[in-house]
């Protein structure tokens, strides 16, 4: 099962006017490592013709890309209330 | 004068457990959860340790929402061609429970409810962006910009705690702070669960292995547990391993531990319902900030309450205890109408003669024996190779069990000085 099918199964409630999570363009444009690509469990930085991706609607709101990136790109909010993802079990 | 006694940041096992203790000793609380409904973001491997609920709730075991007690304790090390596991049933659970599973959105939900029955105002859906400071002194929360009062704020917002971190009261987490874990629900039938795992009406079973068949040193755990109708199934992922790898994903490790032979046969045909990530906190004594400080207590994973040692994860019974004893000091500062650091050091002092901070100081530098060269890669070749060899029957001379285990050491390739090491720091600090 490819990861994008199992995050299809999710229930989330976008927040269209917040992104919570931000990446800095200038950082991540000459990052040597792209170890958010491989740390996110949600696969929500992919890169595409040398160019770093991000995608906030598939997040799941663990909190590895804060840290996984050590280049300082990734700034990182809690969603507003009520809004992201919503497990039925947890 | 505050609007509240007491502002509690996270609604999950911590934060709950402070707001039953404190409403029912009629202290004015707010509990504010940013997930709607509570629980509803919040994940963990699934097993509750303990009977820590006790303490404020004396009936859960009647009325929470628990899956299964754990009969069947299973640990095990898996390359990939094999499985070595000790699978430890006990009738003695059955009569001294120990540990449930628990599916967390249905968990924590039961749990802020009974807060709010007891007289705590349950806000949900609402997150706080920060604490409102007086003279120096945490004095409430900020949230959309206007300020709720308290005397005391107890922060257990989770293991990534913004509040605390963005307020300076704790350093951001680190590689050496958490873990990745990622998660599956798997939906099955009740009979088809009991069969599989070879179980009875509401017992259960709750296994840890160790996933030795990960290419270029990467380490990760993987867990099982069986809930009513559904499985949880799931990885613990090293950071500082995948890191160093840098070309394996976090979720395909997670596909590759349901995917081995002697783990797929449990999931077979079952329904895949929820994946899942959440961190996981594994630094041991090194990652607990200060806990207090002039107006606010710091509960659960946000303190960095945990433990594991590769054969047992737990985190649950620690924040229902660290909440516990925070609502305690709260309580006490009440009395004395005296909120300073000086007289909430006495949440410190509660928790020192509890197994919380006992445990952690005691079993420090626990986690380099939970992600040792030795129990990832050194034990499970060991192993595989010693029992292939042992067991396996070509009619010539038998050697010594003795003779087979060095030759399968020697195999392993790992340095005879490192497993030495690694084996007494083992043995001292397990």
């Amino acid at each position: 099962m490819e990861i994008e099918e199992k995050l299809s199964v999710l229930n989330y409630k976008t927040d269209k006017g917040f992104e919570h999570i931000t990446v800095t363009p200038d950082i991540c444009e000459v990052c040597p490592d792209y170890f958010c690509t491989f740390a996110c469990p949600a696969k929500c930085y992919t890169v595409m013709e040398g160019k770093l991706n991000f995608k906030y609607e598939d997040c799941v709101e663990c909190g590895t890309c804060l840290f996984a990136c050590s280049h300082g790109s990734v700034k990182w909010n809690n969603v507003k209330g009520g809004h992201g993802v919503k497990y039925k079990y947890g | 004068m505050s609007e509240f006694d007491a502002i509690i940041v996270g609604a999950g096992p911590a934060g709950s457990s402070a707001a039953i203790k404190l409403a029912s000793s009629g202290l004015t609380t707010l509990l504010v959860e940013k997930a709607d409904p509570p629980g509803s973001k919040n994940v963990s491997g699934g097993i509750m340790w303990g009977n820590e609920l006790g303490g404020v709730l004396p009936d859960w075991e009647k009325d929470a929402p628990l899956e299964r007690y754990v009969i069947s304790k299973g640990t095990g090390l898996l390359t990939s061609d094999s499985l070595i596991s000790v699978d430890f049933r006990s009738r003695k659970f059955e009569s001294r429970k120990t540990g449930y599973s628990v599916l967390r959105a249905k968990f924590d939900q039961y749990l802020a409810n009974k807060a709010k029955s007891k007289g705590a105002t349950l806000v949900t859906g609402v997150t706080v962006d920060g604490l409102a400071l007086k003279d120096g002194k945490v004095a409430g929360v900020i949230q959309e910009g206007d300020e709720i009062t308290a005397d005391t704020v107890i922060l257990a917002e989770g293991v990534n705690p913004r509040v605390a971190i963005s307020s300076g009261l704790r350093p951001e987490i680190g590689d050496k702070d958490v873990a990745i874990g990622v998660k599956q629900v798997v939906k099955l039938s009740e009979a088809t669960i009991n069969e599989r795992f070879n179980i009875r009406g509401n017992s259960g079973f709750a296994g840890e292995y160790v996933l030795g068949f990960l290419k270029n040193g990467v380490k990760a755990g993987g867990f099982l547990y069986t809930n009513k109708e559904t499985i949880s199934v799931g990885a613990v992922i090293n950071v500082g391993t995948l890191r160093a790898d840098n070309e394996t994903h976090s979720f395909e490790i997670m596909d590759q531990f349901v995917n081995h032979p002697f783990i797929s046969p449990y999931l077979e045909g079952g329904k895949m319902e929820e994946y899942s990530a959440h961190l996981v906190c594994e630094g041991g004594i090194g990652s607990v900030p200060k806990i207090y400080g002039d107006g606010y207590l710091i509960a659960g994973d946000a303190a960095g309450f945990s433990y594991s040692n590769g054969l047992i994860i737990q985190g649950i019974n620690y924040a229902i205890t660290s909440g516990i004893a925070a609502a305690d000091t709260v309580i006490e500062a009440k009395s004395k109408s005296n909120f300073s650091s000086g007289m909430l050091r006495g949440y410190e002092d509660r928790l020192q003669g509890k197994y919380v901070l006992k445990d952690l100081k005691k079993f420090r530098g626990i986690e380099e024996v939970t992600w040792s060269n030795l129990a990832h890669k050194a034990l499970p070749d060991i192993a595989e190779e010693t029992l292939f060899n042992l067991f396996y029957e070509e009619g010539i001379p038998k050697r010594h069990l003795m003779e087979i285990v060095l030759s399968a050491t020697k195999k392993s390739g790992v340095k005879k000085t490192d497993m030495i090491l690694e084996a007494y720091r083992t043995m001292r600090r397990m």
